[in-house]
């Protein structure tokens, strides 16, 4: 059965984030946030959130790579900067050590007490919003396609990579349905890697949750963001299904126009393989 | 959460049987791992087991706070749960650690416990289990009784594990303590009662090799030093029929 791998140091997992940075994800969302901003803000605390199930009082352990691809106008890039900016994935570890800066921020938690308190949390941040030129999403599939490959030729164990890919528009450099296809066969001993598409789009339509049909899609693009995309494996459809989504056999790793908790879930179903090693 | 465990208190208290102390066997997941379970046993018999999960920020204190609390004051309540939460609380200063460990301390640590009132020399066992630490009541060779699992096939569901975030502890509000965290046992009517507590790992190979029609309270029973009880789990674990995790046993034989 796939996705049975236990993931620890040794046979670490990878997740890929692809993100569409065209000059579109200025527009802005129904908050008042521009889409690029929303975006950067849930991927950091994304990967926060990885950091810190990683994380003992002594040190991080490297359960998870973790790596960002940008897309937008001319450039397909590491989505990282400073100095992460060198490669497209790093260890968690790695990643833990080097943000861009750390932020206060209130965070509210229950105080044990059956009230809630709001307290002064550290905030890293490792991307901040950018947008810019076209979509060259064959481009960028085609990277995603050669990264994820490495990857799996030196974790062959491992449980599969998992990639989330963000975009709010069409392709500008041609179909990248056929890359898509090849990416999702590349597989570890533990399956086949996972593609999940999250379509942020400010032209309206019905928002559509992990869908099992293209025949609940209202246009062609996102008719073939859903091809693209993978079934939810029985333990990710098992946690969307605790988070109150309805999801069936055959329901994809595909969300159209969310909402914006329906973006953090998104990402927060994607990024949530057991973690049972060393337990 | 709705009620709290306690045992009645009898008139003729002199009379009881002096409570024995369980051997106890603890051994890490391997040569360079902290042991992250925790065990006490008092001499009221009170004994308590911890298993700590190794995916969280100090499951070791955690799980250590909780078995001294619990062989200390035998119950299970919100005030106590919240009184070990806010002892580990101490423990750090959360607004001077780095980002990445207040990120985990605020995550939460993890363990499981495992609480055994015994009462009357036997006459009345009170078993509480969060997790999936194994209780085991055995007569002889025969296994009378395992609590909170009865089939090995239950330690492969991901467990709900006591938390230093109390937001983690909400599947608590939906529990009938008296119901569904603790079992009443007693030695009464066994010709060779024993009582054995043991961490997932252990708990796990129990009712494995019960499944496949060995005896595995034998085996145990055997096991008269720590440096034997190393060398099974060693044996086993290359053998592929234990998991490489950290074991505990408590054995009242």
């Amino acid at each position: 059965m796939a996705y049975q791998a236990e993931i620890s140091r040794d046979n670490p997992t990878f997740f890929l984030f692809v993100v569409d940075q065209s000059g579109s994800m200025e527009d802005l969302t129904e908050t008042g946030r521009s889409k690029a901003n929303f975006v950067a803000d849930v991927l950091n605390k994304t990967i926060y959130t990885l950091v810190a199930s990683c994380s003992k009082a002594d040190g991080v352990r490297n359960y998870f790579d973790v790596g960002v691809l940008a897309y937008g106008g001319s450039e397909i890039t590491t989505g990282f900067g400073g100095v992460l900016a060198d490669r497209i994935v790093h260890p968690i570890n790695a990643i833990s050590e080097h943000t861009l800066r750390v932020e206060e921020r209130q965070k509210k938690m229950d105080d044990g007490a059956g009230g809630v308190v709001s307290l002064k949390t550290k905030f890293p941040i490792w991307f901040d919003p950018k947008n810019n030129g076209g979509t060259p999403m064959r481009a960028a599939l085609t990277k995603t396609v050669e990264t994820v490959a490495d990857w799996c030729k030196i974790h062959a164990a491992s449980y599969p990579p998992t990639i989330l890919h963000v975009t709010d528009g069409q392709s500008t450099d041609g179909a990248p349905e056929d890359m898509a296809n090849g990416l999702r066969e590349i597989a570890t001993k533990d399956g086949p890697a996972l593609l999940f598409n999250l379509h942020v789009t400010a032209d309206g339509g019905r928002g559509t949750v992990f869908p099992t049909s293209e025949a609940e899609l209202s246009d062609d693009y996102s008719r073939m963001l859903f091809r693209m995309s993978s079934p939810l494996p029985s333990h990710l459809a098992k946690y969307a299904g605790d988070k109150g989504y309805s999801i069936v056999d055959g329901s994809r790793g595909f969300i159209f126009n969310g909402d914006p908790q329906c973006i953090v879930d998104f990402f927060e179903i994607g990024t949530r393989p057991k973690l049972v090693a060393d337990r | 959460m709705s009620t709290s465990i306690h045992v009645r208190k009898r008139d003729a208290e002199e009379a009881r049987p002096k409570p024995r102390l369980p051997l106890a066997f603890s051994v890490s997941k391997g040569a360079d791992w902290k042991n992250e379970d925790s065990f006490h046993r008092s001499s009221k018999g009170v004994y308590a087991l911890s298993d700590g999960a190794s995916v969280s920020f100090d499951s070791a204190s955690w799980s250590r706070i909780l078995v001294r609390r619990y062989a200390r004051k035998p119950e299970f309540t919100t005030k106590w749960l919240n009184a070990a939460i806010a002892e580990f609380r101490k423990l750090y200063d959360r607004d001077n650690l780095t980002w990445v460990q207040q990120a985990a301390f605020d995550k939460g640590s993890f363990a499981s416990l495992l609480g055994v009132h015994v009462v009357d020399g036997g006459g009345q066992i009170q078993v509480l289990s969060i997790g999936d630490s194994l209780a085991a009541l055995c007569d002889g060779d025969r296994i009378a009784a395992t609590f909170p699992f009865v089939a090995a096939s239950e330690f492969s569901r991901s467990p709900q594990l006591l938390c230093t975030n109390p937001m983690q502890n909400a599947f608590l509000d939906k529990a009938d303590v008296d119901h569904d965290l603790t079992a009443d046992w007693s030695f009464a009517g066994l010709e060779q009662p024993a009582l054995l507590c043991m961490t997932d790992a252990l708990g796990h190979w129990f009712l494995s090799q019960r499944d496949r029609g060995r005896s595995p309270i034998g085996t145990l029973r055997k096991l008269k030093t720590a440096k034997a009880f190393a060398r099974f789990v060693d044996q086993e674990r290359a053998a592929g029929r234990m998991k490489r995790d950290d074991t505990t046993l408590l054995a009242l034989w």
